[in-house]
Order: C-alpha cells, then sequence, then structure tokens
C-alpha cells in the first residue's frame, strides 16, 4: 500500500506558536508606568487585562474564521460586517443611560447587539433566496457600520460631559481593566462560543464548498449556519461588550495563520484562536508603550494596521475577479 | 435491489410545481440519462431524490429503504451529488478537496484516518487527477474542477452518483473521459442517474433514458427506443431530425429540419 501524506501543520508548529503567546504574556506584565510595581499592580491590573486581551483576541479571529467560511467571503469579519456595530450601539446605550449595570450584563447587551446586526446582515444579504454572498455582504456590513456610528455619535451628543469620556474611550478599544471581574465574566461565554465551532469545524470545511455540495455530504446546512452564525455573534457581541469594538483583528489573523496550516478549519480555527491571542497581547503592549507612560486605545493600534491589511485584500480579490 | 426506486414522485418548490408523477428504476451498474429541454425538471429530479431545497411528494427508495427512515449520514453513504455549478471558497489543495467526500464517515472534529486518505487517493487515481493533488484547487482550469469534485463525490463511496449535467463547460475530450469514467464507475456497481444534452455521446453510454418535458415523462427507455425524430422533436418542442450513425454507434440531432 502507497503512503499517502496531507501537508498539515507540525507539531513543531504549534509548540513554537504557544511558546510565542507566553513570552509574550510574560512581556505584556512588565510592560507599563512602573518599572518596579508592587505586586497588587501585576496581579489585579496587569494578570486581568492579559487575560482579557487573550480572550479577545481568540474571540474576534475565531468569529472572523467563522464568518469567512459559512459567508463564502473571505473579507467577511465582525467588523466589516457591522457585527461589532450592532454590539457597539446596545452596549453602549447601556452605557450611555448610566445604569449601574454588572459586567454581565454589558456582555449579554453586546451579544444581543450582534445577534440583532448578524440577523439585519444577513437578511439584507440573502434577499431574493441567493446562496452566493459577494460584494452585497460587504455593503450591508458598511451600512451598518455606518448606521451604528451615527447612532453612537447621537448618544455621545446627548450625554452629559462624564459619560461622554468613557464612550469615546470604550469605542476606541479598551482593554484596561481593574480586578477580574471582566475577563472572569467574559471567559464563559468565550469558551462556549469556541466549544461550539471548534466542534464544527468539519461542518465549516463543507459549507466553504457550497450548500448544495454540503447537504449532499449530510450537512443539516441551514441549521448548521444558524448556529455558526450564532456562535460568531457570541464571541464578538460578548468581546465588544466588554471591551469595546476591536477592529481587523477577525481579518488579519486567520489570512496569516493560512499560510501557516493550509486552509482546512480543523487546523486553521485553533491556529486563529492562538494567533489572535499573540497578536492583542503584542498589540496592547505596544498600545502601552508607544506613548508612555500614557497608553494608546488598542482600538486605534488594530486598526492602523488592519486598514492596509484589509485594503491589500480587497484590491487582490478584485483582481482575481477581474474587477 | 435497485439502487433507486421513484414512485408517484411530484416536486417542485413552494407554489411552483416542476415535477409531476414520476416513476423510475435504477439498478446498480445501470447508467439513466435525463434528457429533456432547459426547465423540463432534470435538476428537480436529481434534487428531489436527496430532497435537497425540493418539496416532494411521492415514495423515494434508496437501496431498498425508504428515503425517510435514513439518516442525512446514512442517505450521504449510499448517495452523492454533483450540481452543475460549484464554486468553493476555497484555497484547498486538490487532495484536502477530495478528503472532504469523507465527511459523512467522520463526526465532530476528527483527523483523517488512514481509510480516508487512501480511499481518497483512490477516487483520484480512478478520475485521473491523482497527479492534481498539491495543487491549490481554485487555480485549476473548469475541467480539472468538474473532475476533482466527481473524486470528491466518489470518495463518499456512494451506491448511486447523481450528476447534472457534467459534460458542461467540458470540450470534447474531457467530455469523452467523462462518459468513459461514467462507464468504468457502473462497471463496478455505482448506479449513475444523469442529467445531459449531449444526446450524441450519451447514447453510447447510457442503459436507459427518461426523456423529460414540462415535468412529466415523456417516454423511457433504452436509447435506440427513445432517440427517435418524434419522441424528442414532441419533447424539446422544436423540428429535429434524429437519425443513428451505426459507424460510430452514435446520434445526429438535427434541429430545424421538418419532418
Amino acid at each position: 500500500m502507497r503512503t499517502v501524506k496531507v501537508k498539515r501543520p507540525s507539531p513543531v508548529f504549534w509548540v513554537l506558536l504557544g511558546i510565542c503567546i507566553l513570552v509574550a504574556s510574560a512581556v505584556s506584565l512588565e510592560v507599563g508606568p512602573m518599572t518596579d510595581p508592587p505586586s497588587w499592580v501585576v496581579t489585579g491590573l496587569r494578570f486581568p487585562r492579559l487575560v482579557l486581551a487573550l480572550l479577545t483576541g481568540a474571540a474576534l479571529s475565531v468569529s472572523g474564521c467563522v464568518l469567512q467560511s459559512i459567508l463564502r467571503n473571505d473579507l467577511a469579519t465582525p467588523y466589516t460586517l457591522g457585527i461589532s456595530a450592532g454590539a457597539g450601539v446596545v452596549a453602549g446605550s447601556v452605557i450611555v443611560s448610566g445604569i449601574m449595570m454588572p459586567v454581565m450584563g454589558l456582555v449579554a447587551a453586546g451579544t444581543a447587539g450582534a445577534l440583532l446586526a448578524v440577523v439585519l446582515v444577513y437578511v439584507l444579504a440573502s434577499r431574493g433566496g441567493r446562496s452566493e454572498y459577494g460584494s452585497t455582504l460587504i455593503l450591508a456590513g458598511v451600512t451598518m457600520n455606518l448606521v451604528g456610528a451615527s447612532v453612537l455619535l447621537l448618544f455621545e451628543y446627548f450625554s452629559d460631559a462624564s459619560r461622554i469620556l468613557e464612550i469615546v474611550r470604550w469605542m476606541m478599544g479598551d482593554l484596561a481593566v481593574i480586578g477580574w471581574s471582566k475577563p472572569l465574566f467574559l471567559l464563559p461565554a468565550v469558551a462556549a462560543g469556541l466549544v461550539m465551532v471548534m466542534f464544527r469545524t468539519g461542518v465549516m470545511n463543507q459549507i466553504a464548498q457550497g450548500d448544495d455540495i454540503a447537504f449532499a455530504r449530510g450537512v443539516a446546512v441551514g441549521r448548521e449556519r444558524n448556529l455558526l452564525l450564532a456562535s460568531a455573534a457570541l464571541l464578538a457581541g460578548s468581546t465588544v461588550g466588554v471591551a469595546g469594538p476591536i477592529g481587523f483583528v477577525g481579518l488579519m489573523v486567520p489570512h496569516i495563520m493560512r499560510k501557516f496550516t493550509g486552509s482546512d478549519y480543523r487546523y486553521l480555527v485553533p491556529a486563529s484562536a492562538m494567533g489572535g491571542m499573540l497578536l492583542l497581547v503584542l498589540a496592547d503592549s505596544v498600545s502601552r508603550l508607544l506613548i508612555s507612560p500614557a497608553e494608546l486605545p488598542i482600538g486605534i493600534v488594530s486598526s492602523l494596521t488592519g486598514g492596509p491589511f484589509f485594503l491589500a485584500l480587497l484590491l487582490r480579490s478584485g483582481r482575481r475577479t477581474g474587477g | 435491489m435497485p439502487a433507486l426506486t421513484m414512485e408517484g414522485v411530484s416536486a417542485g418548490y413552494g407554489d411552483q410545481k416542476v415535477l409531476e408523477d414520476i416513476r423510475l428504476s435504477v439498478m446498480p451498474g445501470e447508467i439513466c440519462g435525463l434528457i429533456g429541454p432547459n426547465g423540463s425538471g432534470k435538476s428537480t429530479l436529481l434534487r428531489s431524490v436527496i430532497r435537497l431545497g425540493v418539496e416532494v411528494r411521492g415514495s423515494v427508495s434508496i437501496c431498498g429503504s425508504s428515503f425517510s427512515g435514513l439518516t442525512r449520514n446514512q442517505t450521504a453513504r449510499l448517495v452523492s451529488y454533483l450540481p452543475q455549478n460549484f464554486n468553493p471558497n476555497s484555497h484547498l489543495t486538490v487532495f484536502e478537496t477530495v478528503l472532504l467526500g469523507r465527511h459523512p464517515y467522520r463526526s465532530g472534529w476528527s483527523m483523517d484516518s488512514t481509510e480516508d486518505l487512501e480511499t481518497a487517493r483512490k477516487c483520484m487515481e480512478e478520475t485521473d487527477t491523482w497527479e492534481l493533488r498539491g495543487r491549490v484547487f481554485a487555480n485549476l482550469s473548469g475541467g480539472e474542477k468538474r473532475l476533482v469534485m466527481l473524486a470528491s463525490a466518489l470518495a463518499q463511496e456512494p451506491r448511486l452518483l447523481l450528476l447534472d449535467e457534467p459534460g458542461s463547460s467540458l470540450d470534447f475530450r474531457h467530455q469523452l473521459n467523462m462518459w468513459l469514467l461514467l462507464k468504468k464507475l457502473s462497471g463496478s456497481g455505482i448506479a449513475v442517474l444523469v442529467s445531459t444534452h449531449e444526446v450524441a455521446m450519451a447514447g453510447r453510454y447510457l442503459d436507459s433514458v427518461m426523456v423529460l418535458s414540462g415535468g412529466r415523462a415523456e417516454a423511457f427507455g433504452s436509447p435506440k427506443e427513445v432517440f427517435n425524430t418524434v419522441i424528442l422533436s414532441k419533447a424539446f418542442q422544436v423540428d429535429l431530425h434524429v437519425s443513428h450513425d451505426g459507424i460510430t454507434d452514435s446520434w445526429v440531432v438535427v434541429p430545424g429540419v421538418s419532418r
């Protein structure tokens, strides 16, 4: 019998990625305005912030992976589809209202907003029963982003001065935390989302082949797509609710990881989760170092690097389709 | 036992009725063709076998089991379907694409078993696509993509293969290779139900033909019984002259020639 091999990421790749995350995490605990911080700064500020960055990075990257597979569009991410905007509007309205809401409430509000945005974008893009999602999907996402941004501006306009600073800060993406409440409340939502997705990576491969082919291979396409969309919304919405919109992570990480793992989602999803952790921990350290002792909101760092990346992908896909 | 039995099958999309009272039986190792004008219900008939986006009334049995008694996975292990148009958003290699046909044999997150890899290799060798294994699927030509997708459909190890115009967009050489391949597959016991417009070539390789018109079976029989001027002209609603070339054992259909 001839040996048949298929190229898969080697164990060395996973170990190296793990080591990179550990090193970046260790560096992140050292970075800050204080060179020799007291232990409560590390355990009460930097460590929970690190965990929040790890969770947010994994959640946003995997959410992007899911959306790209089930909507069959390389440019689909929570940010470009307006899912972050939907989460932002609902979570932002909670912040602006001044209601003292526990962190869990923000997670729930963000998730609800994300689900609402997913439904709206999906309905807009699939109008007329089409099964291919191209520019309509991105346009629907752009519309959602514009409407979301306008609503948030409206909130700002009618808010009192103390609230404005809070919401502006949140809109820029903010990983700064005091204590463990935010990461601990986010953990179950992200863990549930990741587990739901990991057990469906085979299904993601099938749906990316097209609905008819997936159906003929035994996939309940409608149900699985809805579950995956809900998982993507849970992952993106809960993190946006807690940390604000952090753009382009869901776009950059899956595309970079694809170079190492190939496009099989069984390997791409865990690699994206780990890559997302690494990227956000690094970006968070950079955001704290650039204008130290002050810090740059992480959303600005991710957008400044992600924007050109998105443009390059857009131009490349335009060339490929002759448009 | 027939690989496929359809009794009194009507099918459609919502209020739109497309097929009416179809009776069809395909035995293992038989290639059955569906011929008819555009919109006659060929694709809908193929889709109604696995209820792919179609509302179906009547009885459909696959390898002796009623469709309603089969789970999705059981159906996918018995029947594979290749649509006329496919456009995977995929950066996968050819080998990975063929391996996806093994989905009905997996559950949750699982690695490729040795059996999966071996089956994929065999199917690729059968379809002459093994040499393409390392290439990215998206970069293949239309004909190569079709063969790779056929290999992927075969990786499901089906007893019944449903093909929707597999020769469309293929040149003469690839069309011939496709029909030769179907003949080879049928020789191994797989039943094939195939819709096609290639009357000339199909007649040589089909064991039976159903001529569809307006969602109804206009005629059913061997190509010799069915491919004639009267039946095809009526089905296609155009004057056709149909003749059989004994030297090449193929049919010549010339439109626009009145009887």
